[in-house]
């Protein structure tokens, strides 16, 4: 697994990132009476050529977090830095160029494509977006988009041939190439990955998982990977972050995170996994959290994880805990290590 | 390298693992592939598209004018067999013996008079023309009634007249020079047609020009008063010299031209009638006729005349003698053009405002809802009704005050479906590659809520038909001499019980349309929805 050099510049940075949904009530004056923190302050930064996993329960703001980097949502507060142009409070114009370098795979291969679309017209809209912004470099014209499409589902695994049909002639794992080819066309330096193989079959999954790594390989991706499944962020991650009800409660190198879970919840989560071997299965002891996820409507004065934790301490309830680093490659959000 | 693979591309077709041809399939060729399993919906579509096709072939269709009234040929029934003559005359007949009876000189036995007289005070006074028709033709035969001298007199006349009267029409008029050589009168400039026009009459041209000049500023006073309304005369005057003194001459001329080409035709016309009338009492020519006839030395016309009573109205005639059967296709026109124009109008406003207000919600969404909330607290006939009345009676007016008033539905209906799909991950990943927001509506959003448009547009068009056909019924729709079906309906209703088919064709005609709307709607719905169960 190869170690990222931290002299290297960050390719993305995000710092204090906030994205809260108002709870809005009243007929005609609306008036927020509170808001559903989906991420509450998060900060981390994704290195050219890594993939940056980031796991958690669902519910936890992966999701948002990702759309809240690409701008689909505008977040309430935090920066995003992307190739030296902060995202959140960047003009449109700037936010098209950086949009080009930045694409999505999504978690729903059935609702990610347009139904009324074909494959063809799915994968060359980013390059006729593009094209007709005048923002294409080099130019292209109508037969080289149509070539360079046939050349992206070539590589993507699919037979150009099918190019005139629709997404609903295709499985799902077909359908998740689709995704990934559109998501190439601009050539973009970071795609970002909003669980892209958690709704396909185990064996779908690692054939998707495979294309992807293959391709970072090719083209010196970086990914930014969420996924709910531990083995998925273990085989394509080179540092994880476990994300707990908006926040990040630790970041490390995958390796380094599988063998050495420090935060409570990390250790809970990883003895979630089950193993597959009956015998280790049958012995290991798996730690049981008690209690629900607390709403996200809340407004915590101690840490996020304080009513769940097994190692809870007094000073925990009203401190929040800021992230330390441990080791070279590894934070941690936790009162236990300060 | 490129162009190669592009080349090569077109000749190759995908397949499947048992090497058949797998073509794409979109939703929407699935949707047809179900509309014609679906028999009522094709039976639909046939008849639409046969209505469709019958109204906008009007006018090279082998019918009489919807407009030309006969006088003669009033409330005449619809026959396959008789032609107008035949039944004009049996109508009168029928009137006289009823005169007779009344007076006492044609006798039938009591029953028979009882039964009269019991249909005559039920105001049925069709049955008693209907049953004295056959029955005076048998006494006159035998001999027991006989016609007083006037009644024979005018029952002379009016064979005379079913004999012989023509009816003409110039169609193209040529003026023939010292050479021989014929010039379209059409062609000729306007101070030669003037002198044409002048000589016909045995006039000095000079003469002319007051005339003239007088008839197109009274037809000038008179556009000009129907397009602004409650000026003084004064005004009016003010307006007509204004535009007398910008109109170039070449347009004065043209209305000049226009004027004297008129007479001339008319003058023809009664020429060639005076020609054709002793030449038809002497049986020489065969109707109907169409030919160039040479009316003076110097004039040729190209002449067509038909025996007038010769005239056959399969669906009857109106109260003006028009015939039933091009007014219906003629109001067909109307009526399935306010259907089609007035959805598409409200089509478009419905789908541009609703997937706005959808799209982007918030204060434009607020502000787009809130405008059709209130425009639907507001009576809707009443807004047709007062928008007609503002903007005065005519065909565009109508499909205007339908149009502003019927996007209500249909956006509420697209926000709906457009709200619903904004939030789909497609959505999101067109906005994530940066398309515009016109590109996510008119790209992704529209077109994913399409059958539903499809479908309440088609269950839309019988609708405005109706309240079209209402407004027409309560005189507020089309004006004469134009029709539509509900005009047509809304005129013959009060002869309904002595002329039934002056208001049974046009409302069979107009329910048959209707329903194959309503079906070929269910169809699509249907066929748009397959898991739907609601199936008639």
């Amino acid at each position: 697994m190869p170690e990222h050099n931290n002299s290297k510049q960050p390719l993305l940075t995000v710092t204090d990132l906030k994205q809260h949904f108002p709870i809005e009530t009243g007929f005609i004056f609306k008036k927020q009476i509170g808001a559903v923190r989906a991420v509450d302050g998060i900060s981390f930064s994704v290195y050219p050529g890594e993939t940056l996993g980031i796991v958690g329960e669902s519910g936890c703001g992966k999701s948002t977090t990702v759309r809240s980097i690409a701008q689909l949502y505008k977040p309430t507060s935090g920066s995003v830095w992307f190739n030296g142009l902060d995202l959140v409070n960047a003009p449109q114009d700037k936010l098209l160029i950086a949009r080009k370098e930045m694409q999505m795979i999504f978690q729903d291969p059935y609702a990610s494509l347009n139904p009324r679309m074909t494959v063809r017209q799915i994968i060359s809209e980013p390059l006729t977006i593009y094209s007709n912004r005048n923002m294409l470099d080099p130019p292209m014209g109508k037969q080289e988009i149509e070539g360079e499409v046939e050349e992206l589902m070539e590589r993507v695994g699919l037979n150009r041939l099918f190019k005139n049909r629709y997404p609903h002639e295709f499985s799902g794992g077909q359908r998740q190439r689709i995704g990934i080819a559109r998501a190439l066309a601009l050539n973009p330096k970071i795609i970002l990955a909003d669980e892209p193989v958690s709704a396909l079959d185990v064996s779908i999954q690692s054939q998707i998982l495979n294309l992807l790594s293959e391709l970072q390989k090719e083209r010196g991706l970086t990914y930014l990977f969420i996924a709910h499944d531990l083995a998925v962020i273990e085989y394509i991650s080179t540092r994880v972050a476990v994300m707990y009800l908006g926040k990040i409660v630790e970041l490390s190198a995958s390796g380094e995170l599988y063998h050495n879970p420090l935060h409570p919840y990390t250790k809970a989560l990883l003895s979630a996994a089950p193993i597959p071997d009956p015998e280790i299965e049958r012995k290991r002891k798996r730690i049981i959290l008690s209690g629900d996820v607390p709403s996200p409507n809340k407004v915590h004065k101690g840490c996020y994880f304080y009513e769940r934790c097994p190692n809870r301490m007094d000073h925990c309830a009203t401190n929040i805990p800021p992230m330390k680093k441990i080791s070279d490659n590894h934070e941690v959000a936790c009162w236990l290590y300060q | 390298m490129l162009n190669h693979k592009n080349g090569k591309t077109k000749q190759e077709k995908a397949t499947n693992e048992f090497n058949q041809i797998v073509v794409g399939n979109s939703l929407s060729k699935d949707a047809w592939r179900r509309l014609r399993k679906n028999k009522m919906a094709v039976i639909s579509v046939i008849l639409v598209s046969i209505y469709i096709l019958l109204a906008v072939t009007a006018p090279i269709l082998p019918i009489y004018p919807y407009d030309e009234i006969v006088i003669d040929h009033q409330d005449l029934p619809p026959s396959l067999t008789k032609t107008a003559g035949e039944l004009m005359r049996d109508k009168e007949l029928a009137k006289m013996y009823a005169q007779a009876w009344r007076q006492g000189r044609l006798v039938v036995d009591e029953a028979t008079n009882e039964m009269l007289e019991d249909w005559v005070s039920r105001s049925k006074v069709n049955k008693v023309w209907d049953y004295l028709l056959p029955e005076g033709n048998r006494q006159l035969e035998s001999g027991t009634f006989t016609w007083n001298a006037s009644e024979q007199r005018s029952i002379d006349s009016r064979e005379k007249r079913i004999a012989n009267e023509i009816q003409i029409s110039i169609e193209k008029m040529w003026l023939k020079d010292e050479q021989g050589k014929l010039s379209d009168v059409k062609h000729l400039e306007t101070d030669e047609i003037v002198a044409l026009y002048a000589k016909l009459l045995g006039v000095q041209a000079n003469l002319l020009v007051d005339q003239y000049t007088y008839e197109i500023e009274m037809q000038l006073l008179k556009k000009i008063k129907a397009e602004s309304t409650g000026l003084t005369d004064d005004e009016y005057n003010m307006m007509l010299r204004d535009q007398l003194d910008s109109m170039s001459t070449k347009n004065y001329d043209a209305l000049v031209k226009e004027n004297i080409y008129e007479k001339i035709a008319s003058t023809i016309k009664d020429m060639a009638m005076e020609q054709l009338g002793t030449e038809a009492s002497q049986a020489e020519t065969t109707y109907p006729l169409n030919e160039k006839v040479a009316v003076t030395e110097y004039l040729t016309a190209s002449v067509k005349a038909t025996k007038m009573h010769d005239r056959r109205y399969y669906l009857g005639t109106d109260s003006l003698g028009r015939d039933m059967l091009s007014r219906i296709i003629y109001g067909g026109q109307v009526s399935i053009a306010i259907g089609f124009i007035g959805t598409l109008t409200s089509v478009l406003i419905g789908v541009v405002l609703g997937s706005l207000a959808g799209y982007l919600g918030g204060k434009i969404d607020y502000f787009i809802m809130r405008v059709v909330d209130i425009m639907y607290g507001l009576p809707y006939m009443l807004l047709v009704i007062i928008a007609m009345a503002i903007f005065g009676r005519n065909i565009l007016n109508l499909f205007f005050a339908l149009a502003i008033i019927s996007w209500l539905t249909i956006s509420r209906m697209v926000r709906g479906q457009i709200m619903s799909l904004k939030n789909q991950e497609f959505v999101e990943a067109a906005r994530s590659m940066g398309a515009s927001t016109p590109r996510i509506i008119f790209k992704h959003l529209v077109p994913n809520s399409l059958s539903v448009i499809i479908v309440f547009s088609t269950l839309r068009i019988p609708s405005f038909i109706m309240t079209e056909s209402f407004l027409s019924f309560l005189g507020l729709g089309v004006q004469a001499p134009y029709a539509s079906w509900g005009s047509l309906v809304g005129e013959s209703v009060g002869g309904m019980t002595l002329y039934p088919w002056r208001l049974f064709f046009p409302a069979i005609v107009m329910t048959v349309f209707l329903f194959a709307m309503n079906f070929l709607g269910d169809g699509l719905r249907d066929a748009f929805d397959p898991q739907s169960k609601n199936q008639l």
